[in-house]
């Protein structure tokens, strides 16, 4: 079965998100590209209400919801970014934290840590392609803890000139 | 010591648990003869006073909840809006706390955090790393002081010394993971007994569906 593919570009006027779009031209009918830098994302509020009162949805009625469905039909997400502190900044950490609908308030032991259970079946695969000065060795690190978080994969952290890597990887 | 308090939460300072630890922290803090201010950035009418404080003082303490394995983005935006400090000795520690109860849970959030105050040329103070908060919020009068005792005595010893580089400190995080006869333990707890919990929770605030609802499945 082919993959679906969301690509989530968080840069605004971003070149990357062209170039990614120009390199993958035809080649593949699967990818959803979302241009989310011209969206109205809030930062999680931390309420909750997506574990305790509505679960599965989020209270912050904002265009994260789009991002939000297309993940829960998504194989692998790519999100791009700019980094500030080395890390990634803030309108691409936003779209992470705002994920938490996509796993219940339910807690088991996964490799010998702490878990929240995952609320669909999906296995949603997460890479990063990022602009600027990030720090490689950290945002790898970073990654994987996060994809292990939603019971999936890291597909890698790619600078802007590696984007060709990035794409064998997809 | 004067010492600027940060709370990097977004949740609301009635609702954060952060806040919660802040409070028991400061009163230890006070115990020692230090004093402090405090700014929670989940008000953004609090951004340029929080902003001032770091540029005016030296000793500064951001107190924040791990979110999705590093800061919160709202922290993040924060952070992104301030300059490099021109003068040097300014020093910067951390309460970095969380959900999960494992120390391994939150260290790749502390390894962000050593790295951070260099950056905007400060000095690195230390981190008071512990999980296991997530019920700070709905924990009854007991439970909360249980959990919150704690941090009042970690107040009083940075109170003294400004700084988290003493051994009760590192200590503080408990097990970083958890021996698998207690995780046999605690996995069936979580199936009954928490279980049972999050949906009376669930119950108190309103909740109609089963906490395992898949809202956007075809
Ligand atoms: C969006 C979000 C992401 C979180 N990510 C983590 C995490 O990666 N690991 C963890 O142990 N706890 C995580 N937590 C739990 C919080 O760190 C914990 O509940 C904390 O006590 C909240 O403090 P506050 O009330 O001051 O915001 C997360 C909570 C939220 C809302």
């Amino acid at each position: 079965m082919e993959k679906n593919i969301l690509i989530i570009n968080t840069i605004p006027n971003g070149e990357i998100f062209t170039k990614l779009k120009e390199l993958l031209n035809g080649t593949q009918n699967n990818m959803d590209w979302v241009d989310a830098s011209v969206f109205n994302i809030s930062h999680c509020i931390g309420c909750n209400y997506c574990w305790l009162k509505n679960p599965g949805v989020c209270t912050i009625k904002d265009d994260y919801e789009i991002l939000l469905k297309k993940m829960v039909h998504s194989d692998a997400m790519w999100v791009i970014s700019e980094t500030s502190f080395g890390f990634l900044s803030h309108p691409a950490k936003n779209i992470f934290d705002r994920i938490m609908p996509l796993v219940t308030m339910y807690l088991h032991f996964q490799d010998g840590e702490m878990r929240h259970v995952m609320r669909y079946q999906n296995k949603l695969d997460i890479g990063i392609i990022y602009s600027g000065e990030g720090n490689q060795e950290y945002l790898e690190r970073w990654c994987k803890r996060t994809a292990i978080n939603f019971g999936s994969q890291s597909l890698g952290v790619f600078s802007e000139d590696s984007i060709k890597e990035a794409v064998s990887c997809m | 010591m004067h010492v600027v308090i940060i709370n990097g939460s977004p949740r609301t300072k009635k609702y954060s648990n952060t806040d919660k630890i802040i409070q028991a922290f400061g009163k230890g803090m006070i115990q020692s003869g230090a004093t402090y201010e405090l700014y929670s950035l989940s008000d953004r009418k609090e951004w340029e006073d929080a902003r001032e404080a770091f540029y005016t003082h030296t000793r500064i303490l951001i107190a924040l909840p791990l979110y999705v394995e590093c800061i919160p983005g709202l922290l993040l935006e924060f952070l992104e809006t301030l300059h490099k400090k021109e003068e040097n000795g300014t020093e910067i520690s951390f309460i970095l706390q969380s959900g999960f109860a494992e120390g391994c849970q939150l260290r790749c959030g502390e390894e962000f955090l050593k790295m951070l105050p260099g950056q905007l040329n400060c000095r690195y103070g230390g981190c008071l790393v512990k999980g296991d908060n997530f019920g700070i919020r709905i924990a009854d009068d007991n439970q909360l002081e249980q959990i919150l005792t704690p941090y009042e005595k970690m107040g009083e010893l940075y109170g003294a010394c400004g700084t988290f580089e003493f051994a009760e400190a590192k200590k503080f995080t408990g097990p970083e993971k958890f021996a698998f006869p207690i995780r046999i333990l605690l996995a069936f707890l979580f199936k009954t007994v928490a279980k049972k919990k999050f949906i009376e929770a669930a119950k108190a605030w309103g909740c109609t569906q089963p906490l395992d609802d898949r809202p956007y499945a075809e």
